[in-house]
């Protein structure tokens, strides 16, 4: 709680979370699979920042390394910071870094069906939250687990403690997750996916929920790992797209929505159902399939995809580069100076 | 809940008789029964009367010189008058008031045997059990953690090694090499306690003053044992046939400890502990554990009625005087009267084990609740 007071003075207020340079790797059978490769992004103080990007593209591995919950083995953190004000996570020893998991950064993951464990009662699993950081008695625990499910939404919360996951349905499960995500008032809320398992009603729901939590609660940055643009536009106020391990365009929503640079992006776009227009007009679909992890292409990671691949994308990377006002591109064509060369 | 309870109660109904029926048949057809006994110590008692001396066992017709009367007295003595299922029928009646009849060799209620042999078989069933379970699942939760590691190998050849050696086989191995003095000389041959002086271990001898276990001539009085002697005798006796209990089901409980964990280790909700910030320890021995534990305890019904079946063999290698060596020799000598008697306490048992686990299960897992 007495973490939110940020932006007060007229400076740009420094990111509450800057990863930096972030690389993991997963030992396979043929050596090393580099499923994130060179992340940078920053998080401010009450920001919704989106990570969009299609399965395989590393943006479920880089929700997972900020709380250092990569399997390891196979996966490692092999390169980078992640900060946290100035406190580099990765350079924590072990019980350091659970004081840091669900109390300072909490995270919510895809399937409330299987991420809460099916044999103790929500109640006690909510409780545990509580009591791993705060010492208090079980009695006040209990108390602040059936405010927070109050909260969250769970009729008659104090009447259900005694329940099990399998008798929730399942927004009423990720309602739960949320719950023990924030009983703990963490800084950052990282959702992996969070609505992605739930039929369409409460998806929008869960997001309602989220951010309203946000608004009148607790003042949570949240960091949204999605492959829904949709998603993303309904509630984020920056986005990071991701291909191939690597981000590809940063900006706000608006930036990204109207003014999509990346041929990515401008592709992820376009294959979004309008609306409006013909019904009978068939869905836009980026040609081809994301490489597999072990053989990605030299140069741009999207050229094996790109409609406007040229020499000079398959054999040279291109960086990461600003074309104004906080819009980032990791494109060639987008380059200054650069005109899109005949391909 | 409840109803689903009483009506596997009432499920053990038809499968005891089933049980009870098939071997009851069998004791009916198969030769050398008791009549054939009783009809051959008859005339083994009339030729040594009669014609002193030239008792022999050769070949004859045991029946051929009996009177007709005899024989069917004799019959009429073990039902056999009457067509099977009306034996089976009486049998059964004097059943249902726990009257198992008499053994046919020790004239003595067969219920009376069995109630004064359960206590030791239980013991000794037991603490294989228990040990069992005590030992191959932290022994599981190891390996689960050191999964792939050399004492992960090691430990998983020792077992399957232990696993392919029968109990009873375990058994006389280890008599031979650490009891019969051919080798070593450590543990007792067999029995449940020592019946004299000499057998007392060495430990127990130390605590004890000589002379107040043993009276002038030498004899020995369990009783004038302190208490702790008498505990060490007692797992001195019982070390060598509970590690073979242990053996049948030690593999097979140390590896699905394992696996289940490993399985479980990867599940969802075993990252999100972690995410909670919860301690390794407490991640692995609450959250995992009692997940892991779910189909040990479906094991749990059928590893009792291996703890009885393992017995009747165990208990006869190491001469321990329980209701399996009592079933064991009793099928041997054909008294079918203890050997129906065992067959009855047994099935009850494994029919009240099996549905124990059940019980077990749902107490584990909420998510199955029984209707």
């Amino acid at each position: 709680m007495a973490s939110i007071h940020h932006s007060a003075d007229n400076a740009p207020p420094r990111p509450l979370l800057q990863v930096r340079d972030l690389e993991v790797a997963f030992r396979v059978e043929h050596g090393l699979a580099r499923a994130v490769d060179g992340v940078s992004f920053d998080l401010a103080a009450g920001e919704v920042l989106g990570i969009v990007g299609e399965s395989g593209s590393g943006k479920s591995v880089t929700a997972l390394s900020i709380l250092r919950l990569i399997p390891d083995p196979p996966g490692k953190i092999s390169k980078g910071q992640i900060l946290l004000d100035d406190l580099d996570l990765l350079s924590l020893t072990y019980d350091q870094m659970r004081q840091i998991r669900g109390n300072e950064i909490a995270m919510i993951f895809q399937e409330p069906m299987t991420a809460l464990n099916p044999v103790f009662s929500i109640g006690m699993q909510v409780r545990e939250a509580v009591l791993t950081h705060a010492k208090i008695s079980k009695a006040e625990a209990t108390d602040r687990a059936v405010g927070m499910l109050e909260k969250v939404g769970i009729p008659s919360a104090r009447r259900r403690l005694h329940d099990y996951p399998h008798q929730f349905s399942g927004g009423m499960r990720q309602r739960v997750m949320i719950a023990m995500a924030l009983v703990c008032h963490p800084r950052i809320l990282i959702a992996d996916e969070p609505t992605t398992a739930l039929d369409v009603t409460t998806q929008s729901q869960i997001l309602d929920l989220m951010l309203e939590l946000k608004h009148h609660e607790s003042d949570a940055s949240i960091i949204l790992i999605t492959h829904d643009l949709g998603v993303v536009a309904e509630t984020c106020d920056r986005a990071v797209v991701m291909y191939g391990g690597k981000i590809q365009e940063v900006g706000t929503v608006q930036q990204i929505f109207a003014d999509a640079k990346h041929p990515y992006t401008e592709g992820l776009l376009a294959s979004l159902p309008a609306m409006a227009g013909p019904r009978d007009e068939q869905l836009y679909t980026i040609p081809g399939n994301v490489p597999s992890i072990m053989d990605m292409p030299s140069g741009c990671r999207f050229c094996t995809r790109c409609e406007h691949v040229t020499d000079r994308c398959r054999q040279e990377e291109p960086a990461l580069h600003e074309i104004g006002d906080g819009q980032f591109v990791r494109c060639h064509l987008l380059e200054p100076g650069s005109k899109p060369d005949s391909g | 809940m409840t109803t689903y309870f009483v009506r596997r109660l009432l499920l053990m109904i038809p499968t005891f008789l089933g049980v009870t029926m098939i071997a009851f048949a069998i004791t009916r057809v198969v030769p050398g029964g008791p009549l054939e006994r009783e009809i051959m110590q008859l005339r083994l008692g009339g030729v040594t009367s009669g014609e002193s001396g030239s008792g022999s066992s050769s070949v004859f017709d045991p029946t051929a010189d009996m009177s007709s009367e005899a024989l069917e007295q004799l019959r009429k003595n073990f039902d056999l008058d009457k067509p099977g299922y009306v034996a089976y029928f009486l049998w059964l009646k004097k059943i249902a008031v726990l009257d198992l009849g008499e053994s046919y060799l020790k004239r003595e209620p067969v219920w009376n045997l069995i109630v004064h042999r359960l206590p030791i078989s239980l013991t000794f069933g037991l603490s294989g059990f228990l040990l069992a379970y005590l030992i191959s699942i932290p022994l599981g939760i190891l390996k689960a953690l050191r999964h792939g590691t050399a004492f992960d190998f090691i430990s998983s050849t020792l077992v399957f090694i232990g696993y392919s050696i029968p109990g009873w086989a375990l058994g006389a191995l280890l008599l031979v090499f650490l009891a019969s003095g051919r080798f070593y000389d450590v543990f007792p041959l067999g029995n449940i306690k020592s019946s004299s002086y000499d057998d007392i271990p060495s430990l127990a001898k130390s605590i004890d003053d000589v002379d107040n276990v043993s009276d002038e001539f030498g004899t020995f009085e369990w009783e004038r044992l302190s208490f702790v002697s008498k505990v060490i005798d007692r797992v001195y006796h019982m070390f060598l046939p509970v590690v073979c209990y242990m053996m049948s089901m030690f593999a097979a409980l140390t590896i699905l400890t394992k696996n289940s964990l490993i399985d479980n280790l990867g599940q969802d909700y075993v990252r999100t502990a972690f995410a909670k910030g919860i301690s390794p320890a407490r991640v692995i021995l609450l959250h995992t554990l009692r997940n892991s534990l779910i189909p040990l305890a479906t094991g749990l019904g059928h590893a009792i009625s291996v703890v009885m079946a393992g017995s009747y063999l165990i208990e006869w290698v190491f001469n321990i005087d329980g209701i399996g060596y009592l079933g064991f020799t009793s099928i041997q000598q054909r008294d079918y009267t203890v050997v129906l008697g065992v067959l009855v306490v047994n099935t009850i048992l494994t029919l009240l084990g099996n549905i124990l686990s059940d019980f077990l299960y749902a107490m584990i897992d909420p998510r199955i609740r029984f209707e």
